[in-house]
């Protein structure tokens, strides 16, 4: 067995497994330093989050050192966000990640590892408000 | 306004600079090295500093916003990465209806730089208030 199969093996060993929730506040500094660092000037966002400010208030992507055995970096492959209602200051935040899939694929530049992450965002009053399915790829 | 399908969003073209990418960093807490650190991102195989794919998101999620306001809810956003994007050059977003269905719309959502090479591709899912 070659080294980065048993990578991929350990990986997909954690697949379904739920992180540790973190939870956080949404914080109206925070906003503005997020709105600013986009460019995006509108004034909604000095109370409102913007469509991606969930991926700022935990990590998105969960620390799998392991996967770093594999390759030489990573790339984000993609985001999918699925809003349910909307994110305001004062709002505490918890999110909860889990790794989705884990799979290889084999191209002509060599070899790829998918590491597909969810993460749920649930409110102080218990409701879902958002979830976001990401790619991670390490070439 | 009346929506129909082929319709295009207004433009929205940012300039990210590599104090952009910084800053960023620092918003969204990623500091993977890529993003500004020349030598690192060239020793792993890059031609230097790239954007964040996050924050292309970030540039077509206002384009969206932008052309949505208070019209209606966003509910589904979704992005690709297909390639990278470095700074000092523009970047381009741009959208278009490609479905209405009473109250819910769907757009298609793309970046791309000056060759007009679409390096990220995605759509949004909105829905209109009544």
């Amino acid at each position: 067995m070659s080294a980065t199969t048993s990578v991929v093996e350990r990986l997909r060993a954690r697949i379904g497994v739920a992180a540790q929730p973190t939870e956080a506040a949404v914080e109206a500094g925070h906003l503005k330093r997020f709105a600013e660092a986009i460019g995006d000037d509108n004034p909604r966002w000095q109370s409102e989050a913007p469509p991606t400010f969930l991926v700022a208030l935990a990590p998105v992507s969960l620390h799998l050192s392991e996967a770093e055995e594999y390759g030489k970096g990573w790339l984000n492959g993609g985001n999918r966000f699925e809003y349910f209602e909307p994110v305001k200051v004062g709002d505490r935040v918890t999110a909860t990640g889990k790794v989705a899939d884990v799979y290889e694929k084999t191209g002509a530049s060599g070899s790829l590892l998918f590491i597909i992450f969810e993460t749920e965002y649930v409110n102080q009053h218990g409701r879902t408000v958002a979830r976001l399915r990401g790619t991670a790829i390490r070439r | 306004m009346n929506l129909t399908a082929g319709q295009e969003l207004p433009e929205l073209v940012k300039h990210p600079t590599t104090r952009q990418l910084v800053q960023y960093a620092g918003a969204q807490g990623d500091f993977y090295e890529i993003h500004y650190d020349q030598a690192y991102a060239q020793s792993v195989a890059l031609p230097g500093v790239i954007l964040h794919g996050l924050l292309k998101a970030g540039f077509l999620g206002q384009l969206v916003t932008d052309w949505l306001g208070d019209r209606g809810q966003l509910k589904n956003f979704e992005v690709s990465y297909r390639g990278i994007d470095v700074p000092g050059r523009p970047y381009r977003c741009r959208g278009r209806v490609t479905k209405v269905d009473g109250d819910q719309v769907e757009l298609e959502v793309w970046g791309e730089d000056l060759d007009g090479r679409r390096t990220t591709v995605g759509s949004a899912t909105v829905e209109m208030k009544s």
